[in-house]
């Protein structure tokens, strides 16, 4: 549904406020089918506030921002997709680790996916953006 | 009393006694002329009760779990209160409600963001933008009027399908779609007065509504239109649509089979209409093939 709506109805992104609506629809779903998965997110959501000049929004398509000052690190979908920028060698690597995805939309670019499917996924979670985040500040 | 009257059922009252009180306002005020149910009313409405929950419940430390649980009872509130204070249909309000869910949660979100940061530049911006937006959608005109086509082939003569086109005795089949299974009133039987141009045409439905339909093109085995002038006075419909006309046309085939289609007219008085209107063509689309499948199923015996 997700991928669908993302592929096929893009049209929707602009539309004011339609893509936080229909985050807010997977939002719902979420809990009604997953609901323990938006604990995940608050979860990571908390650690990644501790971290110095971090601050969180909502993404503009939909899910919550993280952000080191102006840059931003990441960002995660309701449904648990979570989306980094990394450079191209990151990437790789990143890859070859086997955890995460190409972008599920912008498959050649630096940005990855890492799904969310469990708790022991947090760990991860926080490990990719810390990554980020540390890449974004010792280039400040 | 003190006890009842804490933050968090603040944080459901006064969203939605604001929300009525803004609805009813704008009905007092009669700033939409035909009635038109608007854009504001279903999007920026639950997003401010959205935001004035949070700020109830922004001391609360909820997890997003319980704000996205808080903000569908929120929701189920208002949807009860649009039952009770304005006479919505039951059905109107299963097709209205993820709208208003959707946009309560968003709100919510978007206030928990807001109260967050602290920021009273920001929030006094979100809420200003909110309101201009709402005043320029309440002020403005709304028409919107759309046709929606449907076709199919029946392997029968235009001349045998004809008489089926102009009136059909009752449809027995099922329904089939889903709003018509939980109570949608579906299309049933068409009488008419007589075969020929200005006659007078009934299509009834299933809670026994009736259409009241004038026969305006009365080409034979080619082209009947009918203009509807009158239509019940459902609360499901009643200021939401208008059907205005519809019309069938046969194309012979030159095979032995002819293509029937189906085409109506409609004026919507709901907004947005990126929204309405999906449901709008789906339920004129389900209509129209459920009357030229029994067409069909006539034309074919």
């Amino acid at each position: 549904m997700f991928a669908f709506v993302v592929k096929r109805l893009s049209f929707l992104k602009s539309i004011p406020l339609a893509a936080l609506a229909f985050d807010s629809g997977i939002k719902i779903w979420t809990l009604l089918t997953k609901s323990e998965r938006l604990d995940w997110i608050d979860e990571i959501e908390e650690e990644v506030l501790t971290w110095e000049h971090v601050n969180i929004q909502l993404h503009k398509f939909g899910g919550t921002q993280f952000n080191f000052g102006e840059k931003e690190i990441g960002h995660i979908h309701s449904n648990g997709i979570l989306d980094i920028l990394f450079n191209k060698e990151v990437k790789k690597r990143l890859l070859n680790e086997g955890k995460v995805k190409d972008h599920h939309v912008f498959k050649k670019s630096g940005w990855i996916s890492f799904y969310l499917q469990s708790k022991d996924d947090i760990t991860y979670a926080n490990y990719l953006l810390k990554e980020a985040y540390l890449n974004l500040k010792n280039n400040a | 009393m003190k006890k009842m009257i804490n933050p968090k059922a603040l944080g459901f009252i006064v969203p939605n006694v604001v929300a009525i009180f803004i609805i009813w306002l704008n009905k007092y005020l009669d700033v939409q002329s035909e009635g038109s149910l608007i854009f504001s009313e279903f999007v920026i409405i639950p997003l401010f009760m959205g935001i004035i929950s949070i700020w109830f419940w922004r001391k609360l430390n909820l997890k997003s779990s319980a704000l996205v649980g808080y903000s569908i009872v929120n929701g189920g509130i208002a949807l009860f209160l649009s039952y009770i204070f304005l006479g919505e249909g039951v059905l109107c309000l299963i097709i209205v409600s993820p709208l208003i869910f959707a946009f309560i949660v968003t709100g919510a979100f978007i206030g928990k963001m807001m109260f967050r940061k602290k920021n009273q530049t920001l929030n006094v911006s979100v809420l200003s933008l909110l309101f201009i937006v709402f005043v320029a959608d309440s002020v403005s005109e709304h028409h919107y009027d759309n046709m929606v086509s449907d076709k199919i082939t029946i392997n029968a003569t235009p001349e045998e399908i004809w008489k089926n086109v102009v009136a059909f005795e009752k449809i027995k089949q099922p329904d089939n779609y889903w709003l018509f299974k939980i109570g949608m009133p579906s299309p049933m039987q068409t009488t008419v007065t007589a075969y020929k141009n200005g006659a007078g045409r009934k299509c009834i439905f299933s809670n026994g509504y009736i259409f009241d339909e004038k026969i305006v093109a009365f080409d034979i085995n080619k082209n009947l239109t009918f203009d509807i002038v009158n239509q019940p006075l459902d609360p499901e419909i009643m200021g939401h649509i208008d059907i205005t006309r519809g019309q069938f046309l046969l194309k012979d085939n030159g095979n032995g089979t002819t293509t029937l289609i189906g085409n109506s007219w409609y004026k919507l008085h709901v907004f947005p209409v990126w929204y309405y209107d999906l449901w709008a063509e789906s339920i004129t689309r389900n209509v129209h093939l459920r009357v030229m499948d029994h067409i069909k199923v006539l034309s074919e015996k």
